[in-house]
């Protein structure tokens, strides 16, 4: 469904080099602390700015040939804009239906209502909360194949973030064929909706993984010097020094708690992975 | 396109208390104003001006990167401001222009004839000004916009100004050349200014195309 090869863009010191891909049928998460190129792969794929090389791939066909109706079938939320502040939800519903041919009004006005946002207030005087809700919905309601979520979720409570999360996994019930690429710099947000995640950090994929594969095989383990230096290394991806001795991340983490009972093993939240993938050492 | 327009058109509902003042200005100015280019001028250059504040409108917290995921094209966004600003610009116009022509009649201002002549020579120069503005205001956004036109203003002033010197110099009457000249003439002058005008339009089209299509999100 989308296709990224070496997608290279370069501001000051920054360089994004990015390969990745999102399959029909699934929902991939793109993590990564803020600044670290995700809103440059959205921007990028969807042509908003110029690129220093690589391709992208949309739909089949390179992103800077897809048609308007092409387009059509891809549904955008961008964490730093959307529809003009000065506009209403009674404004923007027939902007939609002109735009999308296949725009779903009645499912759009029946989430409006359900989500209590107003018709006629202007959307500048929403709070964060409606306004994400209200992005999200957008792009779900026009019937798109592909969904760009970049930080749909950002600045938003807890029960809010789940009323999001729902309608995105509402929007993959509807058609097996669907797909959404999803970034947050939150991982909890992602661990229970995408089915693969990518970390991103300063710009560089750092790991690409399936996310039941990240929760059940990674795992921290946790020793002293001693345990270390007996350690079979061979399953380790990365290590660092702590107080204590070494934290080490490896993604065989059973391998080690059948064969080592003795050293403590913690299930790693994604975020802890992040963190050892971007400073710890390869072992 | 039409997506867009309705957008622009709602975004100008924001506006509509100051597009009634100007309409109650313009007809204002029908009633008790001896110059009818002026009567029917002044609401015809404000009303197709709202065009470029719906550019500003798009441009209002970063609106344009979302503006341009949706299913539109660059060069679809400037062919709808283009057409946005002649759908304003020429509903303003034919309205001043009927009712400068009821009042001017009713107040024996002149023949029909002189008051659609004075009228019709409004519609080049609302099509000059959006050729000049549009542009200008994609490039520089609305701040340096504002620099921008000042300055291609005082560049016409002072081409106009030096036009006028040289005819001057050659010991042309301009004046009195255009009130010598038969009704017919006057009009063959306008459809050509007209023509002009539409040509310049269609360049000015190219350069904002030109622009957008350069423009990072």
């Amino acid at each position: 469904m989308l296709e990224i090869n070496g997608l290279k863009k370069r501001y000051g010191d920054f360089t994004l080099d990015c390969t990745m891909s999102v399959e029909a049928g699934r929902i991939t998460g793109l993590v990564g602390q803020n600044g670290a190129g995700k809103s440059t792969i959205f921007k990028s794929v969807l042509g908003l700015i110029g690129t220093d090389g690589g391709s992208i791939r949309v739909f089949e066909k390179e992103a800077e040939d897809l048609t308007v109706s092409d387009r059509r079938k891809i549904g955008v939320v961008l964490a730093d804009s959307g529809f003009s502040g000065y506009l209403t939800v009674r404004d923007i519903i027939p902007v939609l239906a002109n735009l999308y041919a296949d725009f779903d009004r009645a499912y759009f006005e029946k989430q409006v209502q359900r989500f209590e946002l107003p018709l006629r207030k202007k959307i500048k005087e929403f709070s964060t909360g409606m306004k994400a809700k209200l992005k999200v919905l957008t792009a779900a309601s026009v019937n798109a194949k592909l969904l760009l979520l970049d930080e749909p979720t950002v600045g938003l409570d807890v029960i809010a973030r789940d009323e999001l999360l729902e309608i995105l996994r509402d929007f993959m019930e509807k058609d097996e064929n669907r797909a959404i690429l999803i970034s947050s710099h939150i991982s909890g947000d992602l661990e229970s909706l995408c089915d693969d995640l990518y970390m991103i950090h300063a710009g560089q994929i750092v790991l690409h993984e399936d996310t039941d594969v990240l929760l059940s095989d990674y795992g921290l383990l946790k020793v002293d010097e001693k345990q270390y230096a007996g350690l079979d290394r061979r399953y380790l991806m990365r290590v660092r020094k702590e107080p204590y001795g070494y934290s080490c991340l490896t993604n065989q983490k059973r391998y080690y708690m059948e064969n080592y009972p003795g050293i403590a093993v913690e299930t790693g939240s994604i975020d802890e992975t992040i963190a050892m993938m971007v400073r710890g050492q390869e072992a | 396109m039409k997506g867009l327009l309705i957008k622009d058109i709602r975004l100008m509902k924001v506006q509509r208390s100051f597009f009634i003042l100007i309409y109650a200005v313009g007809v204002g100015l029908a009633l008790f104003t001896e110059d009818s280019t002026y009567a029917v001028g002044f609401p015809t250059f404000v009303i197709s001006l709202f065009t470029v504040s719906t550019i500003s409108y798009d441009e209002f917290d970063n609106g344009n990167a979302f503006l341009f995921s949706l299913p539109i094209t660059r060069k679809g966004y400037v062919a709808e401001k283009y057409c946005l600003g002649i759908l304003l610009g020429g509903s303003a116009w034919l309205l001043s222009s009927a009712v400068v022509l009821i009042a001017g009649t009713a107040r024996g201002m002149g023949s029909a004839g002189d008051i659609c002549l004075a009228a019709a020579s409004v519609l080049p120069l609302m099509l000059l000004l959006l050729a000049v503005m549009l542009p200008v205001q994609l490039k520089f956004g609305a701040e340096k916009g504002r620099v921008a036109i000042l300055i291609a203003l005082a560049c016409i002033i002072l081409i106009g100004s030096a036009g006028i010197k040289t005819a001057e110099m050659l010991h042309i009457d301009i004046v009195a050349l255009l009130d010598t000249m038969p009704v017919p003439g006057l009009g063959a002058v306008l459809a050509a200014a007209l023509l002009t005008a539409l040509l310049l339009l269609a360049v000015s089209a190219g350069i904002s195309t030109a622009v957008m299509k350069r423009k990072q999100f």
